[in-house]
């Protein structure tokens, strides 16, 4: 028994209507070990995780837990198993404290009713027998009736079990009062208390700073250290190699394989992760230099929380250049593509298209200058399409008002019909026809529809995010190429992507920011990885004041340098 | 003489509008457990009619309560099943279930009436004496303050109690802060094991069940009349949906707004005596539309609304998940 | 764990009309089965009491004429406020405040012939009364609307709200006896509604004894124009993606504040409009002028799935089963007039029970052992 994995996974499938979210995953967790789950976005990891968890259950495979085959129907299962989950989007009482958040899933104790009786009627004999027998079922019932109370003790017990577990939380604060930091704290401890002795994180740093990384790692090598089993669910190499013992691999929804991390290192994991070698030979044509198209000044945006998310962050897109922007989940990418959009409030600074100022201007208007946006979120549909509405109605969503029939009152479904049709040839996307709604696509081909659309409308500007989220290489290298053909065409692009590989060798220029103040601008064939990811952990801020110049350094100027001109 | 009307008139609010009590107390449990359930009414009324004429086949107050009890909560089995097990839209499936509801209090009634075995109350003594006032000794002899608040029938007492009972129940039990996770945030609540099907059974189960009470009290208090044509529960259980968001979903003060509605409805009638009792006061009144008030504890209610979305205030009760369905699988 | 749960359910998508069509009538006759047996425990022959039901009781009736035409006058409101609710609810807006629309539609359009009297002749007047109908209600939605949008207010819960106040103003006026009050009889002591016929009737074409009110055509015709309104139309679009994802409609440009209030502009006017026909079609104003349909309404849209097409076709067998049943018993006295309430909830629920088939499917898990 004690040898048996933690975790075994055999050929398990789980498919979403006609995707494939996992196609026969094999896996194991061994106790006491750290395992990374790798694998780039829409590999499958989360899918997998959550049939753990009990939110899926499997289409097909079995599950083992300690060597016991078992049938995961539900959390409670989960748990009771001693399968704890920390998901990426928490899953909190907002209006609830600390206390009660935890204490919502507490294990009330079963009162021993029956041994008590048992070892009563053993003792006692005749009428005795009942009286005592009577005082145990009383004093039973009122002992498990006052355990199913709330009482203020809660925030005692909780303030107790959490400093056990080394943690500091204030019990009785609310949940909606608490800072992202707090809050994964308060889960991690929800699962500790559980009883989960298999915890499973999903993307745990993603919203984390670099100190609050390392506190969460310690928090994990010593959750190691007192016997308990984890996956860690992440794309950062770096903290793969940091925090693991082995390494599983996923692709595309199957599993590649498990290495030790000891004998692995960073070439060997993209490989695994990509399937060949990142061999990016993107080109990167060189344009003629255009005027800035796009100014932002010392722009400053808060999020919905309130936070200042982008804080006094100034660059400009020339016509002709691709200038990428660097920076871990959640350091502003969102605010700003959506401050440029004109769906967020500015909160200061300015936004100079072709020497207007568009601060203040509706998103329609925005649009109309030629401004385009597309994001990508995680689920692929929530910014951008309508996942019910067909492929045809998707095209005309920002033309249908003011694109070929401006004044007539019906919409023009032809052109959209005409518009899908040339997508779905051009960019290949695998669909019934053009009036399949873009919700049962799979996720690739939806990507291809938004990005197309918003090529087509024929925008000088290009805001475009994580366009190539989840998608397979080969259509990876169409997207890179249709944006190449936008850039020597004269439009700006703005590419907030992931991979720095690829923003090294597709970008002029590489913007980076980390929590909303940018870390400084730079030549893409000058700087390299190890810059770019001290930048983005805060470690390396190229931006300085210089009180002579009246300038900031630190922020590439001139983009349309030749790669000659370097060496 | 002033003191009397003003006893009396406490009195008549509280006898005339116990059910709303009961009515919204059902509601807040299957609110709070995040569904809307717009049945009341239909729930009310088929209590109203089993618990009636099962009580007065066997003469027994006790089985009346049990039978008007469990029909209500078969109606709330119908609602949990379709809404919870079938995920249908929790308006329509309210809505239905008035609708089913209504057309069972008029069949039976009416099938029971026309074979003319009609029962009626007066025959049914122990019926009469349960439900005749119980003076509580002592409290009830207190002059005035007695008879307004201390010489009620058996349901008023119930229907009180069972209010700070819910209220301490969600407040102060493990079982209620589940249930009130599963309002808030279904998701959250799942990721911690709670059971959320059978806690939403087992309130709107439980809620529709003191609604069915409700509707049996109305019965009694018309002494079963039959009616043909507006039925018994004439819209109370429309108006419990609305004392809900008055209360702000707390059952405690559901108490207060009942009587608080209760005033607005007696004073349809009352404002008249009331501004001849007290010219100087309250003369006033005689002049306000009978209708404005009992329109004004909806206005007041709409108002109380719009105000809390403006404040956004964390105040407000109100369940956050109220009206939407919880399906594991989707993200 | 030990217990192995081996269904469960998933979502599917694309299923057939024709086993979409086949689970409805499926469900209809199983409704129908049942209330079939409770007929018969009244001791009532099923296969009659349907008959009479389904042919609204034409066989028994005097005046065949007039039932068909009363029937028309029952159905031309509920399907009118069915399609005027099932624009907002195609924008996810739960618009449960058909009642109070209705109500407020009917005493505007009201106000007009009692207040003014004719103006300017038959047409203008009830075009007038038509405008207010439109406006009034119009403008009663639209308070909910705007607070949704201003402050995120639960629309369900705010129309609710107002049903009442609207259903108590109107009782108000029918009790309150006053000189400004010109909604009253002046020729009565006691509180009693005028009635509009004396100054003004819908124009109706006389086809034998039949006469065929200018509502039918003009619903039919609502019918239509909504229908491409939706499918078609610039404004259909916008409402069709807020309804899908009000972010990417927020993202697209739209102003979906102003959409969503207009949109709940035109719904509550049409809804005043069926306040107005029915109000033509009853004379005069009253408290239970919605006979409900501000309810049936809402269920209508949503079995029908917000199709205008399905709406009608709603419409018409609730409206036959309401109607015949009234009918039957006035010759089945053993069965009460509101056993359609029972039909209609039964079926209701047969078809939703249809519908989580056609949404769901029971998966049964792979056997590995």
């Amino acid at each position: 028994m004690a040898d048996a994995f933690a975790i075994e996974l055999k050929n398990i499938k789980k498919s979403f209507g006609a995707v494939a979210a996992n196609r026969n995953i094999n896996l194991s967790l061994r106790q006491g070990e750290i395992l990374a789950l790798l694998g780039e976005n829409g590999s499958g990891k989360t899918t997998l995780m959550n049939m753990l968890s009990g939110i899926y259950r499997p289409d097909g495979g079995e599950i083992f837990v300690n060597g016991e085959r078992v049938d995961i129907a539900s959390p409670e299962d989960a748990k009771r198993l001693g399968i704890g989950m920390v998901h990426q989007h928490y899953r909190l009482v907002e209006v609830f404290s600390a206390a009660d958040n935890i204490w919502l899933g507490r294990n009330c104790p079963k009162y021993p009713f029956r041994e008590k009786l048992k070892s009563v009627c053993a003792e006692k004999k005749g009428w005795r027998r009942l009286t005592a027998g009577g005082k145990v079922l009383v004093c039973g019932a009122g002992a498990a009736f006052s355990e199913r109370l709330l009482r203020k003790k809660r925030y005692q017990e909780v303030e107790k079990i959490c400093s056990a577990f080394g943690f500091s939380i204030d019990p009785a604060k609310k949940v909606y009062n608490m800072a992202v930091s707090e809050k994964q704290t308060l889960e991690i401890v929800k699962v500790l208390y559980y009883g989960a002795r298999i915890i499973i994180l999903d993307e745990p740093t993603a919203v984390l700073t670099v100190q609050e990384t390392e506190k969460l790692f310690e928090v994990l090598r010593r959750m190691k250290a007192e016997g308990h089993s984890i996956i860690i669910i992440t794309h950062k190499l770096n903290e793969v190699l940091a925090i693991s013992d082995r390494v599983a691999v996923l692709r595309k929804g199957e599993y590649v394989g498990t290495v030790e991390t000891a004998e692995a290192n960073e070439q060997m994991l993209t490989d695994l992760m990509v399937g060949h070698r990142v061999d990016l030979n993107i080109e990167r044509p060189v344009v003629e230099k255009k005027k800035p198209l796009l100014e932002i000044r010392n722009l400053t945006v808060r999020n919905d929380e309130g936070v200042r998310a982008i804080d006094d962050v100034s660059f400009y897109i020339r016509g002709g250049e691709i200038l990428g922007v660097a920076g871990i989940a959640g350091c502003g990418q969102r605010e700003l593509c959506e401050a440029i959009a004109g769906l967020r409030k500015i909160e200061s600074g300015e936004m100079v298209h072709k020497g207007e100022n568009i601060v203040g201007l509706m998103p329609r208007e925005i649009i109309e200058k030629g401004i385009s946006m597309s994001f990508i979120p995680e689920d692929r549909l929530g910014m951008g399409l309508a996942p019910s509405l067909s492929i045809t109605d998707n095209m005309l969503l920002k033309t249908y008002k003011t694109g070929s029939r401006p004044f007539s009152p019906f919409v023009d479904r032809r052109r959209g019909r005409a518009e899908a049709a040339r997508i779905i040839e051009e960019l290949g996307v695998v669909t019934p026809s053009t009036e399949t709604p873009v919700r049962r696509l799979s996720g690739g081909n939806v990507q291809k529809v938004l990005v197309g659309r918003e090529i087509q409308s024929g925008p000088n500007v290009i805001v475009t995010a994580y366009p190539v989220r989840g998608l397979d290489i080969h259509s990876s290298y169409a997207i890179y190429d249709i944006l190449n053909r936008q850039k020597e065409s004269g439009v700006g692009i703005l590419f907030v992507g992931e991979d720095l590989d690829v923003m090294l060798a597709l970008c002029d220029k590489i913007m980076v920011l980390c929590h909303g103040r940018v870390m400084g601008i730079v030549h893409a064939s000058k700087t390299s990885k190890e810059e770019l990811g001290l930048m983005m952990t805060g470690t390396l801020n190229l931006v300085r004041d210089d009180a002579d110049a009246g300038k900031k350094t630190g922020i590439a100027r001139d983009t349309n340098i030749r790669e000659d001109d370097v060496r | 003489m002033v003191l009397d009307i003003l006893a009396g008139f406490v009195y008549s609010i509280i006898v005339y509008n116990i059910p709303l009590l009961y009515g919204t107390v059902g509601e807040i449990l299957n609110e709070k457990a995040g569904s809307l359930n717009l049945g009341v009414e239909g729930t009310m009324a088929v209590g109203a009619i089993f618990g009636y004429l099962l009580g007065c086949r066997t003469d027994s107050l006790f089985l009346g309560i049990l039978t008007a009890a469990a029909a209500g909560a078969l109606c709330g089995l119908l609602f949990a099943f379709f809404t919870v097990t079938l995920q249908a839209n929790q308006n329509v499936t309210g809505l239905t279930v008035t609708t089913l509801g209504l057309g069972v209090y008029y069949f039976v009634a009416h099938a029971v009436h026309s074979r003319s075995n009609w029962p009626m109350m007066q025959d049914c003594p122990s019926i009469v004496k349960g439900f005749s006032e119980i003076h509580i000794p002592l409290l009830s002899d207190i002059p005035y303050i007695g008879k307004a608040f201390f010489s009620h029938n058996l349901f008023i007492y119930l229907g009180i109690f069972l209010a700070v009972l819910v209220w301490w129940y969600m407040k102060h039990t493990t079982a209620g802060l589940r249930m009130r996770a599963v309002g808030e945030n279904p998701g959250a609540a799942d990721s911690c094991g709670v059971n959320i099907p059978r806690s939403k059974y087992l309130h709107i189960t439980a809620g529709c069940a003191i609604m069915g009470v409700g509707g049996y009290y109305m019965a009694l208090h018309i002494n079963g009349e039959y009616l043909a044509s507006s039925g018994w529960i004439n819209g109370y259980g429309w108006i419990a949906v609305a004392l809900v968001i008055f209360a702000n979903w707390n059952p405690a003060r559901a108490i207060l707004g009942t009587f608080v509605f209760g005033i607005f409805k007696a004073l349809e009638v009352y404002a008249g005596s009331i501004a001849f009792a007290f010219p100087a006061l309250f003369g006033w009144l005689k002049a306000v539309p009978p209708k404005v008030f009992t329109a004004l504890p909806f206005l007041i209610t709409a108002l109380v609304l719009v105000l809390s979305s403006a404040r956004r205030s964390k105040k407000s009760n109100q369940p956050a998940a109220i009206g939407v369905n919880y399906y594991r699988e989707d993200r | 764990m030990k217990t192995m749960k081996r269904f469960h359910i998933v979502r599917r998508e694309g299923v057939s009309l024709r086993r979409k069509c086949l689970y409805y009538v499926i469900a209809i006759f199983s409704a129908l089965l049942l209330g079939a047996l409770l007929l018969l425990t009244c001791g009532v022959n099923p296969l009659d009491y349907y008959a009479k039901v389904f042919t609204i009781g034409l066989s028994t009736a005097r005046f065949p004429a007039k039932q068909v035409e009363n029937f028309l006058n029952a159905l031309v409101p509920l399907v009118l406020t069915s399609l005027a609710l099932s624009v907002a609810y195609k924008m996810r807006f739960w618009n449960v405040g058909g009642e109070g629309q209705f109500l407020i539609g009917a005493t505007a359009a009201a106000a007009i012939p009692l207040g003014l009297g004719s103006v300017g002749g038959t047409v203008p007047t009830l075009l007038l009364m038509a405008a207010a109908a439109m406006l009034a209600s119009a403008l009663w939605g639209g308070i909910t609307a705007f607070f949704k949008v201003k402050f995120g207010t639960n629309e369900t819960l705010l129309t609710l709200m107002l049903n009442y106040v609207a259903l108590y103003f109107v009782s108000f006026l029918g009790e309150t006896k006053g000189k400004w009050n010109f909604f009253l009889r002046t020729d009565s002591d006691r509180p009693i509604f005028a009635s509009v016929f004396d100054t003004v009737a819908m124009p109706a074409l006389r086809i034998g004894d039949f006469s065929l009110s200018l509502a039918l055509p003009l619903t039919v015709l609502i019918c239509v124009f909504l229908w491409f309104y939706l499918k078609k139309t610039k404004q259909g679009y916008e409402i069709a993606v807020i309804g899908d994802s009000p972010g990417t409609a927020r993202y697209a440009g739209m102003k979906t504040g102003w959409i969503v209030v207009r949109t709940m502009l035109l719904s509550s006017a049409l809804v005043g409009l069926a306040g107005f026909f029915k109000l033509m079609t009853s004379g005069s104003l009253s408290a239970s002028i919605t006979d409900n349909v501000g309810w049936t309404g809402v269920v209508v849209a949503w079995l029908s799935k917000l199709e205008p097409l399905g709406i009608v076709a709603t419409s018409v067998l609730i409206c036959v089963l309401r109607f015949g049943c009234s009918q039957a018993s006035v010759n089945v006295s053993a069965v009460d007039s509101r056993f359609s309430d029972i039909l209609q909830g039964v079926i209701l629920f047969a078809v939703l029970a249809a519908d989580f088939l056609l949404r769901f499917k029971i998966a049964k898990k792979e056997e590995a052992c």
